[in-house]
């Protein structure tokens, strides 16, 4: 196993390397730049554009713009961001706490509701729940993201008057838990309902196709009750691709919401990014890729190890 | 679906609704509503979050405008009739008090002796000094120089007073410095690299305000400065927070839970809404930016001037402004607001006659041809109009000029591409046919428009300026090397209207509108004045208080 791990550890750097030169080069082809922003503004000359330009180094070969940004990668460094010269780790590390409890929050949630839906309605499958739940999920998947969040501020923070409208915290209450958790009900509430769609499908899925298996059959016919046969032989057939799509999920952990973080105003992970991706902040745009590549691995290879020890029959060798 | 439909209560929202109302009211929380003021501080909501603190490096006007303005001064400000008044200077120098020289080349500044930067030390002639060497230094990623490279000679007469020597006359100086506010050269000077120093993140001025806190992608907590040299501030608090969704942070100004809604305002489509609130202000703010149809005068199609008039002449000005922008724009003649000291008030309407529009176009020789559009030595009177994608009022103007135009014989192909496109080589190297566009002065607020519409600013041929309709005519020339060198008001007024009209004669770019943003304050929010003379809704900070 821990063989197994290394190993999996070392291919993972190609990869790596290879996910930052696609990254870098993509960015760099993509039209306009971090200079845009000076375009416009007529009393910023020609000249003023070139002196800035050569200070942010925008001025070397792309191959060379990024070997710099990789050998300093290489020990550590970050970079700087072209717009307030912060250190990158930093501006991507204060940020991370707000997401991860976002994200956390609105995945644990919408896993356990989803999944308990799912089961529910694979065992019940065609009754009036599942047929309830199938078309609950359709139109959580069909309404976008900003609609609910849009709908969610004008029932509860501007008609009701409940629960706030946006931020993470009320000003001056930073220190205060039942503050940030009326500030999380919402965008909380908004995400984990399109999650919980899903994983309700999924879910269901994966039951159904277990449930109808020879062994499934074998269980019923010892005379094995139903939560039973439930939880000793359905769920952990079921379980291995509901573990596959967490780790396809796990990354989001990191990389947030951009339209929920952006509607509910909350300081995470998708905001920097789509602030990164206007200002065309190529540091801190590699940093977040890079860290979101690092998750999908992670998240990968924690999937398999979790199936290879659920399922005696996958070897990880 | 526009986000605007999103806002209508229907079943459906209900139904999500009433999946999240149990939680809610196992929280047993309060009212948003019930919200009172809490006179100690001021909630100022935009829509962009300012990333740069340093006011030589800041980059987004309007949105990094706010920490400068909490904690730095310039030697002057500009009130909101577009005077300059002193600020870390004692007085704004002129001809008449001294402090210009007769030949307009040498400009004398005595700065206030009781200024101090907030950590204790004493405002000096070294910080303005310092801030100028930072400026003109390479190393330094300065967004602008404008202004500052006719210096010949920056001398420190003694801590109080300085002395700047310019090549030239060039009285839109002024605006230079008041662009730009002084940074401490006791903090700074040791820097290895100001670009990366860790002072941009908690930086130290002499403002009104300072930084106390920063929640990144939320909120800045300023805290009062009890010793700012033109009067400690009303409150204790101000808090600048970001709410990156307009509808959202208008929302936050109707609960309450921001005091004043800056950047980027109230939707254009509920002004109306606004207005009729009791308790809130809306108060409409000219920007700086008007909004035009750009031609290149250089293109076969629009070398004649009665061939960019007729089209002008031709298109709905004031109905795009009426039904795109539900009327929030101000009709202008002029590259000015109307609101502007400079504006030629004698310019007369004349757009919306499509009868005249046609006539001109015969008169001129332009006839219509077999396919209905009109063509002259073998040129068809057709061409593109480009602007930012997905901007729908914008394109919903195109579309009423494309029909305005139809009909008397012109074909207008609409042609928009994203921002970074198009505002980069498209514009820059005068690629376009025509652009629709909202562009500002190029001199702070100053009415001086040579970068724009003087001949040796066309970047295609002198590879400077922003002259992107390659406009070409002797006497505008002339009147604008004149206006930057006149003292007297009077007399610049009379220049620049003579400009303005020559420009409304020949159009390379005709005017559509000034840009007006409407912010929203609570009515017991004192000492807010608008102003077209600063992107900055806040640019009087030390004034406010409540009532």
């Amino acid at each position: 196993m821990l063989s197994y791990v290394g190993r999996r550890v070392l291919q993972s750097v190609p990869l790596l390397i290879g996910v930052s030169i696609i990254g870098f080069a993509l960015m760099h082809l993509a039209p306009g730049g971090p200079l845009a922003v000076y375009t416009l503004n007529p009393t910023i000359t020609n000249q003023d554009i070139e002196r800035i330009r050569i200070v942010l180094g925008l001025d070397q070969p792309v191959h060379i713009q990024y070997f710099k940004w990789a050998s300093g990668m290489a020990t550590g460094n970050w970079g700087y961001t072209f717009f307030g010269g912060r250190p990158v780790l930093g501006v991507i590390l204060e940020r991370m706490p707000a997401t991860f409890l976002l994200m956390g929050s609105a995945l644990s949630l919408a896993i356990l509701i989803g999944c308990t839906i799912g089961v529910l309605g694979a065992v019940r499958r065609y009754s009036v729940f599942d047929m309830m739940a199938t078309s609950g999920a359709m139109v959580a998947l069909s309404f976008p993201t900003f609609w609910f969040g849009l709908m969610a501020i004008y029932l509860f923070a501007i008609k009701l008057g409940w629960l706030p409208s946006g931020g993470m915290y009320e000003l001056g209450e930073e220190d205060n838990l039942l503050d940030l958790v009326r500030h999380l009900i919402l965008p909380c509430l908004v995400l984990a309902l399109v999650i919980t769609a899903v994983w309700s499908r999924y879910t269901r899925s994966a039951f159904l196709e277990v449930m109808h298996q020879d062994y499934m059959r074998t269980a019923k016919a010892k005379g094995l009750r139903a939560p039973a046969r439930l939880l000793r032989h359905a769920l952990p057939n079921a379980l291995k691709p509901l573990i596959a799509l967490l780790g396809i999920e796990l990354p989001a952990l990191f990389s947030g919401a951009l339209v929920t973080e952006t509607i509910f105003g909350w300081p995470g992970m998708g905001r920097l990014f789509v602030d990164a991706l206007n200002m065309k902040e190529y540091p801190v745009l590699m940093g977040m890729i890079m860290f979101t590549a690092l998750f999908v691995i992670v998240g990968n290879l924690v999937a398999d190890i979790l199936i290879a020890l659920l399922d005696p029959r996958v070897r990880l060798s | 679906m526009s986000a605007s439909n999103g806002l209508r209560l229907s079943r459906r929202s209900a139904l999500v609704g009433g999946l999240a109302a149990p939680l809610v009211l196992a929280e047993g929380v309060r009212s948003g509503h019930a919200q009172a003021i809490n006179k100690e501080r001021v909630i100022l909501g935009m829509t962009q979050e300012p990333v740069q603190f340093n006011p030589l490096l800041w980059v987004n006007a309007g949105t990094e405008n706010i920490p400068e303005v909490c904690m730095f001064d310039a030697l002057w400000d500009v009130d909101e009739k577009g005077n300059f008044i002193p600020n870390l200077a004692a007085k704004v120098p002129t001809r008449e008090n001294g402090g210009i020289s007769a030949d307009g080349l040498v400009w004398k500044i005595e700065l206030r002796g009781d200024v101090k930067w907030t950590d204790g030390q004493a405002f000096s002639a070294k910080d303005v000094e310092f801030t100028y060497q930072s400026i003109i230094n390479p190393k330094i990623a300065i967004r602008s120089r404008s202004g500052f490279d006719f210096i010949k000679n920056f001398k420190v007469v003694d801590a109080t007073h300085i002395e700047i020597e310019l090549d030239r006359p060039y009285i839109p100086f002024a605006w230079a410095w008041q662009n730009m506010h002084i940074v401490p050269q006791h903090l700074l000077a040791s820097e290895p690299d100001i670009n990366k120093s860790a002072w941009n993140a908690q930086p130290v001025g002499t403002g009104p305000f300072m930084l106390k806190q920063r929640v990144a992608g939320s909120h800045m907590i300023y805290e009062r400065n009890p010793n700012y040299h033109r009067g400690a501030a009303k409150f204790r608090q101000f808090i600048h927070k970001f709410v990156p969704d307009q509808l959202v942070l208008y929302g936050q100004a109707k609960t309450g839970e921001v005091d004043y809604m800056g950047l980027s305002g109230v939707p254009s489509d509920r002004w109306g809404e606004a207005r009729a609130m009791a308790d809130r202000d809306l108060i409409t703010t000219p920007q700086p930016w008007v909004q035009f149809i750009y031609f290149n005068c250089a293109k076969p199609q629009f070398k004649d001037p009665k061939v960019r008039k007729a089209l002008t002449m031709a298109c709905e000005m004031q109905k795009s402004i009426d039904d795109v922008y539900f009327g929030t724009y101000k009709r202008t003649q002029s590259y000015l607001q109307p609101s502007h000291w400079a504006y030629n008030d004698s310019l007369k309407e004349y757009t919306a006659d499509p009868v005249g529009a046609a006539r001109m176009l015969d008169e001129a020789g332009w006839k219509i041809g077999a396919d209905g559009v009109r063509e002259k030595d073998g040129v068809k009177l057709k061409f593109t109009c480009s602007t930012t994608a997905g901007n729908p009022a914008r394109q919903g103007t195109q579309a009423l000029f494309q029909q305005n135009w139809k009909k008397i014989g012109v074909e207008m192909e609409i042609k928009n591409m994203p921002a970074s496109v198009v505002w980069g080589e498209y514009t820059t190297k005068s690629q376009f046919d025509t652009e629709l566009v909202a562009w500002e002065p190029t001199v702070g607020m100053d009415p001086d428009y040579t970068a724009r519409a003087h001949s040796k600013q066309i970047p295609n041929k002198t590879g400077m300026g922003s002259n992107y309709s390659q406009y070409e005519n002797a006497e505008v020339d002339k009147l604008l090397e004149l206006g930057v060198t006149q003292a007297n008001t009077e007399d610049r007024k009379k220049t620049y209207a003579r400009v303005q009209e020559i420009l409304a004669e020949e159009v390379p770019f005709a005017p559509q509108g000034g840009t007006y943003q409407g912010n929203l304050k609570k009515k017991q929010l004192q000492g807010i004045k608008p102003t077209g003379y600063t992107v900055n809704c806040a640019w009087n900070l030390h004034e406010w208080g409540w009532a």
